[in-house]
C-alpha cells in the first residue's frame, strides 16, 4: 500500500487547499441505456407525459425535478414495456437514471447515468487550477479534467427512491391507460 | 509503447448508496465481465448484510443468536471477525452491537432496545455465530468497505489492470498509478480538498455532522461510543489508508471516537488516518500516528497561499 496524505502536508505550512467540486460523470448514454435494457427493441417511440399529469403525480409524491422523458418500447408489434430518463437532486448531487418497466409496469431494471455535483463548474477557476501548474510529468500526482475520487460522499439513495415512486405512479396513472 | 487497454466506469445504487465501479483492462469484454461480477460480489454482500432487508442473514442471525448458534457465510463470518477484532483492539470503543441502539435513535429499523450486552457477548467459531444475551449487530461501520474489497478482488482475479471502487465514498483502487482522493468537506457547498494519493490501497471517510439528527431534546449521530452507549454529536471529518476497505471503514469510527489515543490501533493494522476539524473557517489537520507510519514516497502539490481560506463547514 503506497499513499501520501497530500492535505496534511500541506497543512503543515498552515495553508488549506480547497476546491469547488467538479464531480461529474457520465455513466451512460441514453442510448447505451435503451440497449442494455431492451437488446431486443426495434422502436422507442418517445412518449410525452402531459404538464397536468405531472402536476397530478407532484400531489401525491412531489415534483419531478425536469420533465421525465417516457419511450414505449416495442419488438414489431408487440410491447416490450416502457422506459424513462429522470433526474433527482440530493443535498449536493443531481442524477440522472433510468428505469426499463415491463408491459405489467414492474421495473426490470435501473440504471445510474450520470451524478454531477451541484457546484461542479466551479473546479474550472484558473485560481484552483493553479494549485497543480508546475508539475513536472514525471510526477505521479496526476490531475484528470475533473475530479475522480471523492472520500466522504453524502449521497444517500433515498432521492432516487423517491423518483422511483413517481415514476411507478406515473405508470399507474398515465402509461397503463396509454 | 503500451498496448491498447479499454477503461469502463459504471455505478448502481447499493448499500443505500451509490457505487461507483472503474476499471481498465485489455479488452472491452474482459471489462465488461468483471465489472458485472464485482457488482454481484457487491450485491451479495448487500442481501446478506443490509438492516434494512428483512431477508438478509443479518437480520436472521439478530433474531435468533441468542437461543441458537446460527450458521453464517463465509462473508457474513469474515466481516463479523474483523469487526470483534477490531472492537478487542480498539477496548469496545469500535463495537458491531450497536445496532439496537442506533435502531432507538431511528438511523437503522428494527425493534429497538438495547441492553448491556457488549461485542464480548458475540461468539463466533467455525460452526457459526451465537449471541450470550439478546443484542443487534449492525455492520453499518464495515459492510460498505467489505464489500468494496471483495468487488476489488473480482477485478483482479478477472485479469483487470487497475481499478477504483467507491462505495459512497469507502473506496479502494489498485494498480500501477497512483490516484489522487478528494475529501469532501463542505457538505452542501461542494468543497472538497485533495486528500491522499494512493496506490493500491483503501480510503474510507466518516463525517457525521450531514447525518446528525434530532432525537428527543438533543442532537445524535450514528457514531456511537459502545463504551457509554451514547451516541457522540462530531463536527470531525476522519480519513483512513488502509490496506483493506473494510478496515479502514471499520477504523474511521475508532479514530472519530479517540482522536490521537487511536494511534495504536492504527499501527497495529498497518493503516494511518487524517483528522479534519473546523476552526473558524479553515479546517485544523491532525495526522494520526503523527507522520504517519510510511514515508512519503510521493511528492505532493503545492499549494499556494491564496487558498488558506476555505469556507465554514456547513
Amino acid at each position: 500500500m503506497r499513499h501520501t496524505w497530500i492535505v496534511a502536508s500541506a497543512l503543515a505550512t498552515a495553508v488549506a487547499p480547497t476546491a469547488q467540486v467538479a464531480f461529474a460523470v457520465e455513466y451512460m448514454d441514453v442510448a447505451g441505456a435503451q440497449r442494455s435494457a431492451y437488446p431486443e427493441a426495434t422502436a422507442f417511440e418517445p412518449y410525452t407525459v402531459s404538464a397536468e399529469a405531472r402536476a397530478d403525480i407532484a400531489r401525491d409524491a412531489g415534483r419531478f425535478v425536469g420533465v421525465p422523458q417516457v419511450w414505449r418500447v416495442r419488438s414489431g408489434e408487440r410491447l416490450l414495456g416502457w422506459f424513462i430518463v429522470d433526474e433527482v437532486i440530493g443535498k449536493v448531487e443531481r442524477i440522472t437514471y433510468s428505469v426499463a418497466l415491463d408491459p405489467s409496469g414492474a421495473i426490470t431494471r435501473l440504471d445510474v447515468l450520470a451524478y454531477r455535483e451541484s457546484h461542479g463548474d466551479a473546479i474550472k477557476l484558473p485560481a484552483w487550477r493553479m494549485q497543480f501548474k508546475g508539475k513536472r510529468s514525471s510526477d505521479p500526482v496526476r490531475l484528470d479534467a475533473d475530479i475522480r475520487n471523492i472520500s466522504g460522499s453524502t449521497l444517500s439513495c433515498r432521492h432516487v427512491t423517491e423518483g422511483v415512486h413517481r415514476l411507478l405512479l406515473l405508470y399507474d396513472r398515465v402509461l397503463a391507460h396509454a | 509503447m503500451r498496448s491498447r487497454t479499454t477503461t469502463r466506469r459504471v455505478a448502481g445504487l447499493w448499500l443505500g448508496t451509490l457505487v461507483d465501479i472503474a476499471a481498465e483492462g485489455d479488452s472491452a469484454d474482459t471489462v465488461e465481465h468483471a465489472i458485472a461480477a464485482a457488482f454481484a460480489e457487491i450485491a451479495s454482500v448487500h442481501h446478506s448484510m443490509s438492516a434494512h432487508a428483512c431477508d438478509s442473514e443479518l437480520v436472521r442471525v439478530n433474531r435468533l443468536a441468542t437461543h441458537a448458534s446460527q450458521r453464517v457465510s463465509g462473508g457474513f463470518h469474515a466481516v463479523l471477525a474483523c469487526a470483534l477484532d477490531v472492537a478487542a483492539q480498539s477496548h469496545g470503543a469500535f463495537d458491531p452491537t450497536i445496532g439496537g441502539l442506533l435502531c432507538e435513535l431511528g438511523f437503522v429499523p428494527g425493534h429497538g432496545g438495547h441492553g448491556p450486552a457488549t461485542w464480548r457477548d458475540v461468539h463466533l467459531d467455525q460452526h457459526g455465530v451465537r449471541f450470550e444475551r439478546p443484542l443487534q449487530l449492525d455492520f453499518g461501520g464495515i459492510a460498505k468497505g467489505y464489500a468494496v474489497d471483495r468487488a476489488i478482488a473480482a477485478l483482479r482475479e478477472r485479469g483487470i489492470l487497475r481499478a477504483c471502487v467507491n462505495a459512497g465514498g469507502d473506496l479502494r483502487v489498485f494498480g500501477q498509478r497512483s490516484e489522487v482522493v478528494h475529501v469532501r468537506t463542505g457538505g452542501s457547498a461542494g468543497v472538497a480538498l485533495p486528500l491522499v494519493c494512493i496506490a493500491d490501497g483503501a480510503v474510507a471517510t466518516s463525517g457525521y455532522a450531514s447525518q446528525r439528527r434530532r432525537v428527543g431534546a438533543r442532537w445524535a449521530t450514528p457514531l456511537i461510543d459502545a463504551r457509554r452507549g451514547l451516541p457522540r454529536m462530531s463536527t470531525r471529518t476522519v480519513s483512513v489508508v488502509a490496506p483493506g476497505c473494510m478496515l479502514a471503514d471499520a477504523l474511521t469510527k475508532v479514530v472519530a471516537l479517540l482522536g490521537a489515543d487511536a494511534a495504536g490501533v492504527l499501527e497495529h493494522y498497518h493503516a494511518s488516518a487524517t483528522i479534519l476539524t473546523p476552526a473558524n473557517g479553515r479546517w485544523r489537520c491532525t495526522e494520526v500516528p503523527r507522520g504517519g507510519v510510511h514515508a512519503s514516497r510521493v511528492r505532493a502539490p503545492r499549494i499556494p497561499a491564496h487558498h488558506a481560506r476555505i469556507p465554514a463547514p456547513v
